[in-house]
């Protein structure tokens, strides 16, 4: 009995360490699903590519592997890609919707890689289990940029918004409009997204610079508009002396400030979110919302386009990497002072 | 005291020990009128469309498509009002047609599930993705805006009495719809079709007319829940109205509706709305994180529906005994 005991105690603790190597950024995963090896290590220095010419006749397809294709940062993404796009015939642009399911997406990319796709751009929904379709996709010749959430493997290159320095930056801009005091609320997505997760990790952390701004609820509305409504209303409910709220995207701060304005406290309250949707800055100018944090969402489609097009008229490959490249869009603090500077043209 | 039956009450009595639990925990936020208006305007939609897909859960039917359609009677009202460049005579044409499109899909999923004999779970399976696409090339997969006119954006936040419009709505819908399932021939039919489709036509129901109204009411109330959320979050997009679905069927399972037909009341679907109103409201006010959310309310779903159903099995076996008594 005892023998079977410390069997079981070992097989566990074996099980424990063997998930405690998880893939980390700069880790190339094996595409073949064996062992995954420190990006520097495995560097075969040989490129994998084919070369071609997008700006000529060569017959060009990419592949846009959305999230989900109906929020609207998804659809900016699109849009950026053909826009970049739009003047060359020959590049077909292919749309992909991962419905929201890693599983979705996974299956979807081992479509894209037989159907020959010359690039693809992807915002992984979950980054562990895209890790191996990303890997196979660099291994076929396919480079493959990531949008706002990364593959835990290295791959051609990641094209991201801020996310804990744009908690950090709403909190600051929120603590200044409230004068450094009162109590607030967070309105969550669903935990476990890497980004959202840092983008209020970095709000937290800024706002605890603060002593006398007390978060005193948090309550998530799964990024949806009509929850976030009712969410908002009963921290009205149990907080009667509420001074702000910071949502961690635009739209549940649009169904916050909706809620706001029902219950006669509409422009009264502090109100955040984070994203830069045009329907939130629309609010911001009438007053409905305090701030958001804005980013160009098209011009990030089009970064990861014009990447994508560089990748494919070169022979530089995911092999000579050690870890992921990144390109960091310029965030925008939009409040009602600020947001007029956004053109409308920008308004996505 | 004797005769105190429990079956009857054991709805109400679940509800009266969730207030009770909640006053006790939140004493000075729970019990007003403010968060009653809350919990209820949270259930609105969901009400709504209960009270329709009840007729069709009563004859035995499904309708998978709720989700999809009431999200594509609201891109098809946001859609008139601005083609009507936001006039209040757009809101009532953007009612119209919604109603209209709800009324259609129904009796589309009536008469194919009639005429062709198709299981109505595959036939709304099969519409559901019908009407997300046709949602998603209307939108061009884009959020549509409609912060006006103002008689648009009433529907869902206008307050009488302290209490939003859709409360008004729900209440009304509620009544209708247990008007015609208790009071006409209509609604006995139903329930005869429910129990027993074979024998309510040997004995002259029209099975096929009644089959279809059912899935039109269905309609109806679920085009009328796309319009007020479209109000409620002043926009439509392909994706509004998803999760629905579950909601409603839950709804109605928890207030006692059988899917194999035949057994269900409307007091029954929005007792199950207004239970599932309350525990996320109790969730929400106890700062419940949204960790644990999910744990507690399957928990206390389990509780309540557990209890409920032990006190009708208790009655069934009390008659049974009262039967055996007498013929012994």
């Amino acid at each position: 009995m005892k023998k079977k005991l410390l069997a079981f105690v070992l097989a566990a603790m074996l099980l424990v360490a063997c998930s405690g190597c998880t893939i980390q950024k700069t880790v190339r995963v094996d595409p073949a699903g064996g062992n995954t090896a420190a990006a520097g290590e495995a560097v075969g220095g040989v490129s994998n590519k084919v070369k071609k010419d997008p700006y000529t006749a060569d017959e060009i397809k990419i592949a846009y592997v959305a999230h989900d294709i109906g929020t609207p940062n998804n659809q900016a993404w699109l849009e950026g890609i053909k826009r970049e796009c739009a003047s060359w015939s020959n590049i077909k642009i292919g749309e992909f919707d991962g419905q929201s399911s890693a599983e979705t997406q996974v299956r979807l990319m081992g479509d894209i890689i037989n159907q020959g796709y010359d690039a693809i751009i992807i915002q992984c929904s979950d980054g562990t289990a895209l890790a191996q379709s990303v890997a196979q996709a660099e291994e076929a010749g396919i480079p493959v940029i990531t949008l706002n959430l990364d593959a835990d493997t290295v791959h051609s290159a990641l094209v991201m918004a801020v996310d804990y320095d744009a908690g950090r930056m709403a909190a600051d801009k929120m603590a200044e409009q409230l004068g450094g005091k009162g109590k607030i609320g967070i309105i969550q997505g669903v935990p476990g997204l890497h980004r959202t997760d840092n983008l209020e990790q970095g709000f937290r952390e800024t706002i605890a610079n603060y002593p006398d701004i007390e978060i005193v609820d948090a309550q998530s509305a799964s990024f949806e508009k009509e929850k976030a409504m009712t969410v908002m209303n009963s921290f009205l409910q149990s907080h009667s002396d509420l001074a702000g709220v910071f949502c961690i995207n635009d739209a549940m701060a649009e169904g916050a400030a909706l809620a706001a304005d029902s219950k006669g406290l509409g422009g009264k309250l502090c109100i955040w979110g984070a994203d830069g949707e045009k329907d939130a800055l629309a609010m911001i100018e009438n007053g409905q919302m305090s701030g958001t944090i804005y980013t160009n969402s098209w011009d990030e489609g089009s970064t990861a386009a014009k990447i994508a097009l560089l990748m494919i008229g070169s022979e530089y490959s995911y092999n000579v990497l050690t870890e992921t490249p990144q390109v960091i869009m310029e965030p925008i603090v939009a409040t009602k002072e600020t947001v007029g500077s956004i053109a409308a043209e920008d308004r996505w | 005291m004797k005769n105190f039956n429990l079956t009857k009450y054991s709805k109400p009595l679940i509800l009266l020990v969730f207030i009770i639990v909640l006053t006790i925990l939140r004493p000075s936020t729970f019990l007003t009128v403010s968060n009653f208006a809350n919990v209820l305007w949270s259930i609105s939609v969901i009400g709504i469309m209960v009270c329709g897909t009840i007729f069709v859960f009563l004859i035995g039917g499904i309708d998978l498509s709720i989700a999809t359609l009431c999200g594509f009677c609201a891109v098809v009202t946001v859609k008139t009002i601005t083609y009507f460049h936001n006039s209040t005579g757009g809101v009532f044409a953007g009612i119209l047609a919604a109603l209209a499109v709800g009324a259609a899909a129904g009796c589309l999923h009536g008469i194919v599930i009639t005429r062709f004999h198709i299981p109505a779970f595959l036939v709304t399976f099969a519409t559901q993705s019908i009407f997300l696409g046709l949602s998603m090339i209307v939108t061009s997969n884009k959020i549509i805006s409609c912060t006006e006119p103002a008689a648009f954006t009433a529907i869902g936040a206008k307050k009488i009495l302290g209490f939003p419009l859709p409360i008004y709505l729900m209440i009304l819908i509620a009544a209708l719809a247990w008007y015609v399932l208790r009071k006409t021939e209509f609604g006995r039919y139903i329930y005869a079709v429910g129990g027993n489709a074979t024998a309510a036509e040997i004995s002259g129901i029209n099975v096929r007319r009644s089959t279809v109204l059912c899935y039109v009411f269905s309609g109806l109330t679920t085009a009328l829940g796309g319009v007020i959320l479209a109000s409620m979050t002043q926009q439509a997009m392909a994706s509004t109205g998803s999760g629905y679905t579950n909601d409603v069927i839950t709804a109605g399972v928890i207030g006692g509706v059988s899917l194999l037909g035949g057994e269900g009341t409307v007091l029954g679907a929005m007792f199950g709305a207004v239970l599932m109103g309350l525990l996320n409201n109790g969730l929400n006010l106890m700062s419940v994180p949204s960790t644990h959310a999910g744990l507690v309310k399957g928990l206390v779903i389990i509780i309540a529906v557990g209890f409920d159903a032990l006190q009708h099995t208790d009655q069934a076996r009390k008659k049974v005994k009262k039967i055996v008594k007498k013929e012994a």
